[in-house]
């Protein structure tokens, strides 16, 4: 057990949020290159300064195994960074990268779930003695090809990455000898720290430097430089890529630098130091306007700068990632806390509701209102681009999760033996990141799913069946009409009927006699609780738990599962998903004492209905003649079992209804009227039963504070 | 409270330990309703309010027990009877009917009870457990009793209440 380092824990989700995004970077990099089988140069040197940066951010939140960890990685990507072709196995690396990026994530997570206090600190010196091994292997080829090099990176006097590369460069120390540059650089008064300041300050400005060496040159690991530092200030001498004047400006820009003074110049010999005083305010309170502030440390000045407000300290924080994601252009991001978005979204809601109560209340009954009105249509628009805001701000693409995937469709590839071809379309459609969020489970079931039972387990099986050898797996994702639909389909062997058929006789999960199931109900028996047709538990699925969950969590946001497959063709998983804060008009009726909501969009026209307009088909069917179209006659009033005074068709009120190219009437009691509503999904308590599948969506609170039923005309209709 | 709790409460009653058994530690807090003589209790740290009887919408296709849904401060709530989840007869409401509105696990539930009682505390001396014949019809839904005087309290296992299929 270890414990989070007393003043730390401010720090700690800041850390939380970058280390993470670094690593899905890292992750999504493998995937990409392992996907090409080769590394170039760009990739090599980004996982390196992933590595180095989370080593970075490791040691100073004191998580001295993940530094650690990080460190022995870098070292290896050092090896290969200066020696591309050594690579001889490329798996081997990738299997050990990838090894890295999941050890970090679970102690990550270890650590985020004991905050408040201790955490188990996970053993990885089974993964580094790999990585020692790995690069001890690599260096060895090294050796072979240019052996000064290797002989300096071998070296034991140079384990270091830094020290390696100045042992590297071309030993010529003497200051202003050629084009080197050196400079002088103090930091503010009392900002703590100068040592790892400085290190940071190393960091930002080596991508720009072919050549860099600092004094004192052990800033990383010996707090003792701190005074030092102070006292004499931190020398830096380097040779840039592009222009001194590019380097300097990121050391000016760098946070917490209170001057700095050009010691010695390539051209003239040590002349007049010319001393450059900054600003007196930090840096820190303006990290937008700061140019390029690249790898600004921002949880550093956090302590220092109380003034800092948090959204500012967030705005460092996806600064950083962009930087880190190698993009230079500037971005304005923030990232906020997603229960403020909760909250402003239900405010929205409230606002909704009260503007109807509002605008359509009793007391303005009767009354010729033309400025009232005239304002009253001004607050609607400016609330309904309120809405449209809020919705977009919480809208994120799916890219994130569908990359989860993919990485579990490598591993699994390995895993079980089969060749697999991974598929996305679509995943640059954006949905509610709480709906993101809840469909990372689902998913990786399905995936898993697919990969585990659907695609066949021998190659033969396949090429019998006149199918590629290779086997594909496709997540598509699109918006269509207010909802998101999401399908996970293989091309495998396809769901047996039969099988299922035996299965579900023998788990007893039978409702009906057999001969009445149709193929389609007999797919979606596999979606019920306690259905698992794998004969062997794996690793990976075949628990009896999974396909129920999916579909438990995938109602838990609101939306529905169907299972569309094909015997020997393959299996396709189709999510439906709601957009949430889906505000629809809808049109209010009544039936007895209930309130149904009708969409809008689906009605095409309501009348009174006349004794010859009905017919009775041989069923007793009733039917109305509109226009020379006949449409059957829905009462909702026995749909729903609800007790109304109004039976007679022509008292009440029919509402024809269309959709999908089906037309029904409605026979409602009568019409209240028109109204913006939000929609709420049911209670959770309420998923057992089957409302949604007789032809409701959901509920929405009216003006008065009652409860309206709205109707999902889908599904009342199919 | 959970099932070891109570089992230790019972076990130091019948402990011959007197010093053990004379430990009358005050375990927590229910707060109690009636549902016609019976006293029943629910502990409170599930109780989120008391509110009167008001309008319930009807939710069709659900089970009788399950009178509809009501509107708690812009939540959405279901509502249940716990007369008729207990099988016993529903009569009508009256003005001391209330709704207790429940949350466990993220779930929101209200109940209709008769009326309600009181919050008192909960001493380990009091608990004594169910028997273990499942015959009884409301048994299922009881995590333990509490005596005090004659009087016998059913405290509900709210989890069971609220997750069980029934």
């Amino acid at each position: 057990m270890a414990k989070i380092e007393p003043g730390m824990e401010s720090m700690l989700d800041m850390y939380f949020y970058e280390t993470n995004s670094l690593l899905e970077q890292l992750d999504e990099i493998l995937l990409r290159t392992e996907q090409a089988n080769s590394f170039d140069s760009e990739d090599i040197k980004e996982i390196f300064r992933i590595m180095h940066t989370i080593k970075g951010s490791s040691a100073m939140m004191g998580f001295e195994n993940l530094s650690v960890l990080a460190h022995k990685a870098e070292d290896m990507f050092f090896v290969i960074r200066e020696n591309p072709d050594v690579i001889t196995d490329v798996s081997f690396v990738y299997d050990l990268v990838f090894q890295v990026s999941d050890s970090y994530k679970a102690q990550i997570e270890l650590i985020q779930n004991n905050i408040n206090g201790e955490y188990e600190q996970m053993d990885f010196s089974e993964l580094i003695n790999k990585l020692l091994k790995a690069r001890d292997a690599l260096v060895g080829e090294t050796k072979g090809d240019t052996p000064a090099q290797a002989e300096a990176i071998a070296s034991g006097a140079a384990p270091d990455p830094e020290a390696a590369a100045n042992g590297a460069a071309p030993a010529a120390p003497a200051p202003a000898a050629d084009n080197k540059t050196t400079v002088r650089v103090f930091f503010e008064d009392g900002c703590q720290m100068e040592n790892l300041r400085a290190f940071l300050l190393i960091n930002t400005i080596r991508d720009a430097c072919k050549e860099l060496e600092f004094e004192p040159a052990d800033v990383e690991n010996n707090p003792e430089t701190a005074k030092e530092i102070v006292d004499k200030g931190f020398l830096i001498t380097f040779v840039p890529h592009d222009s001194v004047d590019e380097v300097l400006k990121a050391i000016e820009s760098a946070l917490n630098v209170q001057s700095y003074e050009v010691v010695s110049t390539p051209a003239a010999a040590p002349a007049e130091p010319a001393k450059t005083e900054l600003p007196p305010e930090p840096k820190a309170a303006t990290p937008a306007a700061a140019p390029a502030p690249a790898a600004a440390p921002a949880p550093a000045p956090a302590q220092h700068a109380p003034a800092q407000t948090s959204v500012e300290k967030a705005q460092a924080a996806v600064e950083k990632a962009q930087a880190a994601a190698g993009g230079a252009q500037k971005q304005s991001l923030i990232s906020v806390n997603l229960a403020k978005l909760d909250a402003l979204h239900d405010i929205v809601g409230e606002i909704i509701t009260t503007e109807s109560m509002v605008i359509s209340n009793p007391d303005l009954d009767g009354l010729e209102l033309e400025s009232f009105n005239k304002a009253a249509r001004q607050l609607r628009k400016l609330t309904s681009e309120l809405q449209d805001t809020v919705m977009s701000i919480r809208m994120v693409p799916l890219a994130g999760v569908f990359q989860k995937m993919n990485r579990i469709v490598r591993d699994m590839k390995k895993k079980l033996n089969k060749d697999v071809e991974f598929v996305m379309e679509g995943e640059d459609t954006e949905v509610d990141k709480s709906i993101v969020d809840s469909l990372q489970d689902p998913l990786m079931h399905l995936v898993r799913n697919c990969m585990d039972h659907g695609i066949e387990e021998h190659v033969e099986e396949r090429t019998a069946e006149g199918k590629p050898a290779k086997g594909t797996l496709k997540l598509t994702a699109q918006n269509a009409s207010g909802e998101v639909i999401i399908t996970v389909s293989d091309d495998g062997a396809g769901i047996d009927p039969e099988k299922i058929m035996n299965k579900a006789r023998k788990q007893g999960i039978l409702t009906k006699p057999e001969s009445e199931y149709t193929e389609k109900e007999i797919q979606n028996l596999i979606l019920l609780p306690g259905f698992s047709t794998n004969e062997t538990v794996t690793e990976f699925s075949g628990r009896g738990v999974g396909m129920d969950v999916v579909k438990a969590n995938v109602e838990k946001c609101g939306g529905s599962i169907i299972v569309d497959s094909k015997k020997g063709e393959g299996t396709t998983f189709i999510i439906k998903i709601p957009l949430t804060l889906a505000i629809i008009d809808g049109m209010e009726i009544t039936v007895g004492d209930l309130v149904f909501t009708v969409p809008i969009s689906t009605i095409r026209e309501s009348f009174k209905a006349e004794s010859s307009q009905i017919l009775r088909d041989t069923k007793n069917n009733e039917m109305i003649m509109i226009r020379g179209v006949c449409y059957p006659i829905l009462r909702m009033h026995e749909k729903f079992a609800i007790d109304t005074e109004i039976t007679n068709l022509e008292d009440g009120i029919l509402l024809l209804v269309e959709t999908d190219n089906k037309s029904v009437c409605i026979f409602a009691d009568k019409l209240i009227g028109e109204q913006q509503v939000v929609v709420k999904p049911f209670p959770a308590y309420l998923n057992k039963y089957n409302i949604k599948g007789e032809g409701l969506s959901g509920c929405t609170i009216m003006g008065d504070g009652s409860i309206s039923l709205i109707i999902d005309t889908n599904t009342l209709i199919g | 409270m959970t099932n070891d709790v109570i089992k230790e409460a019972v076990a130091k009653q019948q402990s011959t330990d007197r010093k053990l058994s004379t430990d009358n530690s005050v375990l927590g807090k229910v707060m109690t309703f009636h549902i016609g003589d019976q006293i029943y209790g629910i502990e409170i740290q599930y109780v989120t309010e008391i509110i009167e009887m008001q309008h319930i919408t009807k939710v069709p296709h659900v089970p009788s027990y399950i009178k509809g849904i009501i509107n708690v401060r812009s939540k959405v709530v279901p509502i249940v009877d716990i007369r008729s989840r207990f099988g016993k007869e529903e009569i009508p409401y009256t003005s001391r009917t209330c709704i207790i509105i429940l949350s466990f696990n993220e779930l929101s539930v209200g109940i209709i009870v008769d009326s309600v009682a009181d919050v008192e505390d909960i001493h380990s001396h009091d608990i004594s457990a169910t028997p273990e014949n499942r015959s009884v019809n409301t048994n299922s839904f009881i995590q333990y009793m509490i005596r005090s005087g004659d009087d016998v309290k059913l405290i509900l296992d709210v989890a069971k209440l609220l997750d069980d299929e029934g």
